[in-house]
């Protein structure tokens, strides 16, 4: 049994033209274990995964792929072959109908027939049946577009169990969940073990990875550095062969100095613009300095992500409270007007909020700041260039040159071209929100010190983090958010995880 | 030259697709003028070709933007009828009993009167969808057939006559071809001048410049395009004046669409609008814009059509929208926004219009005209999907 493998991927090598992306990769994943996998950006997990997913199909890549000791020849199919070879993928971005039940989504393209037509009965029974089998606690005749997060990728899980799948691939799976979801997600991922359902594992989180899996495998530049027993590594091992470097520390260390107070938020309340009896910042209050980092931390749903965009002036309607600059109040109504009183926003998700991925990064830098290279209605290209140039360069965007699409770049990569953009309008006060989510160690660290960079020449930084390490590890003062709520704001000697979870769980 | 050989695969394949719209082109055109016997590209042929697409060209040059931004425009055909019949009432009726014999003034004031009339309409639709956020879909649907309406009303389901000798000009002048030698090497002055302009520019900012051996080729290979068309058109009538109006105003929205920041706008929120919003893009103020452009293009269009056929009637502009939004599409716009060129547009246009003449000659029956064309249409927006997904 302990031997038993399930999974064997051989000498595999997928080459780009220029670029080796996977170079003799040998993976053996054994039957029934946790595997997790590790890397950089650009390690090559994702085209690993193209490969099992049959993007790259069977012929385009040397090396084989082992499945039950029969070698698995995956043809340029859609997610349905995988689920008949009984593999199945998870889906980093949901894949569900909103507006149809969990049920519905299960079965969605196998529905049980009778002698003319769906056998609704069969289909929700059945369903349930597999829902209640793994202990996810799910109806399914609820409307997925009711579920939060953590349920909807629940129901992708009960999809996939559902077609028998053997082993289940789940890409960044916590990457959009609070704490707590996370915590559920692992109960399930046990529960699944322990039906002997195979879970290849792939995250940026190592603290997962310690938690769940049974097997690390770490890739760095194509190539696998390392696949052990997890109870064999630890946290520093594993970051030092991810980034082929020892890191010793995580967060950088700044000499900043935070200066006089130079915003203030007063017992702000805003309500939701699409539905005006929803109230989602109920009172939230806090100050901020030249050159500090104030981070803010909360659970999701916790109103963070609320009370930036409003502040920001793209989202609630502040129906109550204060906002002053200066000392001097001021008028909030839109990212434009936001920008002009120096206030920036680098938002959540930058793939849907920050980027528009079919353009030129130059474009996507330019694109906050037109009117500093227009006169008269017409673009001053040149002036354009050299500015976006000499910014991209200032944070090391790596590209061959600025006409590249964004939607080529790396997570790390884009995250700089979103923040690029609004450094390009010499913002006094910079929000991030989530400004490393879903990108590597190695780009992390760069952000960081990106950010310290900016604080020690006085830009005052407001960042949200949904990992508590982070926002313990930058911050020069947290604000803890409860349901739309500011429950407290922390100085760094009161920096403490369990007190930040106590006070974000704790209303 | 490995620099110049470098720079052209480069370019090739960031442009595949316009390139291979062209050699689409030229494989109709190759076609056509075997089945006619080399009747296709004769000089006479060749200058109602270019004269016909003239019309639905202007609504597509307008459409491009209107798309990029993720929204599309119905009633533009209706519109561009709607203003051809209230020109040709203007032309017919009101300045004869009001303006007489002021023939050049009053051909003025039916243009600005057109355009007024067009832009306007548009100003209309585009506050309903950009600021009331009425879908474009529905709201120039239902504009088309206010349109009809106003069609009817102002003809009273007769025939105008548009045909009076300066009025005509705008879209059945030709220049005598010593004039159009004149202008053509003015142009091609102009593409000179402009590309050293823009060369020491580079320069001045310390950017490396393109190496001079492919600017020389692209400006000797346009130069020379130009002169062989004005060579065929002289051999006809001359260059037509419809031809150079639609060349004037493509280079216009062109350089709108690429040197502005309206330009810009439009393509950042047909690409993503959410990310065009939190980046300080007024959205509603971008979008109108671009509806009043729309109807700048569709005024102009209505007042060439009307000089065109020479009179205003029920029927003018039936259609016109489709074959625009072919011809956007064919020139390789996307339907979902944020992609298009005025130039890919412009040869969209061209293929329908080429199209249309060569099954003419060929004496195909108009049924099979419209199959046909209906085909070629869904045809070549496949291979483009298909080409994209296995470049």
């Amino acid at each position: 049994m302990l031997n038993d493998i399930i999974l064997d991927i051989r000498n595999v090598t997928k080459e780009f033209p220029g670029v080796v992306a996977l170079d003799k990769v040998s993976i053996q994943i054994k039957r029934g274990e946790i595997h997790g996998i590790c890397g950089e950006n650009g390690a090559g997990k994702s085209t690993l995964m193209m490969i099992l997913k049959g993007v790259y199909p069977w012929g385009e890549y040397d090396g084989e792929i082992l499945y039950e000791g029969k070698e698995l020849k995956l043809e340029n199919r859609s997610i349905r072959q995988a689920s008949d070879e009984g593999i199945a993928i998870v889906y980093q971005e949901l894949t569900l109908v909103p507006n149809m039940t969990v049920g519905e989504n299960v079965f969605l393209g196998r529905e049980p027939k009778t002698k003319t037509g769906i056998n609704w009965n069969k289909l929700f029974a059945d369903t349930q049946q597999i829902l209640d089998k793994y202990h996810l606690d799910i109806d399914a005749n609820e409307l997925v577009k009711n579920l939060g997060v953590g349920k909807m990728q629940m129901t992708e899980i009960a999809k996939a169990l559902s077609e028998n799948a053997k082993i289940l691939i789940l890409d960044e799976p916590t990457s959009a969940l609070s704490e707590e979801e996370t915590e559920r997600l692992m109960e399930i991922l046990r529960v699944l073990k322990s039906h002997g359902v195979t879970c290849i594992y792939i995250t940026h989180k190592l603290s997962e990875l310690f938690k769940i899996t049974d097997t690390v495998t770490v890739l760095r530049d194509g190539r696998v550095i390392t696949s052990q027993p997890t109870n064999q590594m630890n946290e520093e091992m594993l970051i030092g062969q991810m980034v082929g470097r020892k890191m010793k520390e995580r967060f950088p260390k700044s000499q900043r100095k935070p200066g006089k107070e130079i915003f203030q938020v007063q017992e702000l309340h805003a309500i939701d613009p699409d539905d005006s009896s929803h109230e989602v910042v109920k009172g939230v209050s806090f100050n901020l300095r030249e050159g500090e980092i104030l981070g803010i931390a909360g659970l999701m749903g916790s109103g963070r992500t609320e009370l930036v965009s409003t502040l920001f002036g793209e989202y609630g309607k502040i129906h109550s409270g204060k906002v002053l600059l200066d000392g001097e109040e001021i008028e909030i109504s839109s990212a434009n007007r936001s920008m002009k009183n120096g206030i920036s926003l680098v938002p959540e998700d930058r793939k849907k909020f920050g980027l528009i991925l079919i353009q030129t990064i130059q474009k996507n830098i330019s694109l906050a700041n037109l009117d500093q290279f227009s006169k008269w209605y017409k673009i001053d290209f040149m002036s354009e260039n050299t500015a976006t140039s000499s910014i991209a360069e200032k944070l090391a965007i790596k590209a061959p040159s600025l006409s590249v699409l964004c939607q080529t770049l790396s997570g790390g990569n884009q995250q700089k071209v979103v923040i690029a953009k609004w450094l390009l309008s010499d913002p006094r006060i910079l929000i991030m929100d989530d400004p490393t989510r879903g990108i590597d160690v190695g780009a992390k660290y760069e952000i960081y010190k990106l950010m310290n960079e900016l604080a020690e020449r006085g830009i005052a930084i407001i960042m949200i983090s949904s990992e508590m390490e982070e926002v313990i590890g930058m911050s020069d003062r947290i604000l803890v958010m409860c349901e739309g709520k500011s429950m407290a704001t922390l100085e760094q000697n009161e920096f403490d995880q369990e007190k930040i979870m106590a006070l974000a769980t704790g209303c | 030259m490995s620099d110049t050989v470098s720079y052209l695969k480069q370019q090739l394949k960031k442009n595949f697709q316009t390139y291979a719209i062209i050699l689409a082109m030229i494989v109709i055109w190759i076609l056509f003028s075997f089945l006619t016997e080399g009747r296709y590209i004769g000089p006479q042929n060749i200058s109602n070709l270019f004269r016909q697409m003239v019309i639905t060209s202007f609504l597509a040059v307008g459409m491009v933007l209107v798309m990029v931004t993720g929204n599309i425009d119905l009633s533009v055909g209706k519109l561009a009828g709607f203003v051809s019949v209230i020109v040709a009432r203007f032309q017919a009726d009101i300045w004869f009993n009001y303006i007489p014999n002021h023939e050049v003034l009053t051909t003025i004031f039916s243009v600005l009167i057109g355009i007024g009339v067009g832009t306007v309409f548009e100003i209309i639709q585009g506050y309903l969808i950009a600021y009331l956020h009425i879908p474009a879909f529905i709201v120039t649907l239902g504009g088309s057939w206010v349109l009809s309406g106003g069609i009817l009303i102002i003809t009273e389901g007769k025939t105008i006559p548009a045909n009076q000798p300066v009025f005509s000009v705008i879209a059945q002048g030709y220049l005598s071809p010593t004039v159009g030698w004149i202008v053509s090497a003015l142009v091609i002055l102009f593409l000179i001048f402009s590309m050293l302009k823009s060369r020491r520019n580079k320069v001045k900012y310390g950017f490396k410049p393109l190496p001079m051996a492919i600017e020389v080729i692209r400006l000797v290979a346009l130069s020379v395009l130009i002169a062989i068309y004005v060579a065929i058109v002289n051999r006809y009538n001359g260059v037509q004046i419809p031809v150079m109006l639609l060349a004037v105003t493509a280079v216009v929205m062109s350089y709108i669409s690429t040197n502005t920041p309206v330009g810009r706008y439009a393509y950042a929120i047909g690409g993503n609008r959410e990310a065009a919003r939190l980046s300080g893009v007024n959205i509603n103020k971008n979008v109108f814009r671009v509806f009043v452009l729309m109807g700048l293009m569709c005024g102009i269009s209505g007042v060439v059509l009307a000089s065109y056929v020479g009179y205003g009637t029920i029927a003018a502009g039936q259609g016109y929208e489709l074959d625009a939004i072919a011809s956007t599409v064919l020139g390789g716009t996307s339907t979902l926004g944020g992609v298009g060129t005025i130039f890919g547009a412009i040869i969209g246009s061209l293929i329908m219009a080429s199209l249309t003449s060569g099954l003419q000659m060929l004496n195909v029956p108009a049924a099979w005209q419209y199959v046909l064309k209906g085909i070629v249409l869904v045809v070549a927006v496949y291979a483009d999907v298909y080409l994209k997904k296995n470049r």
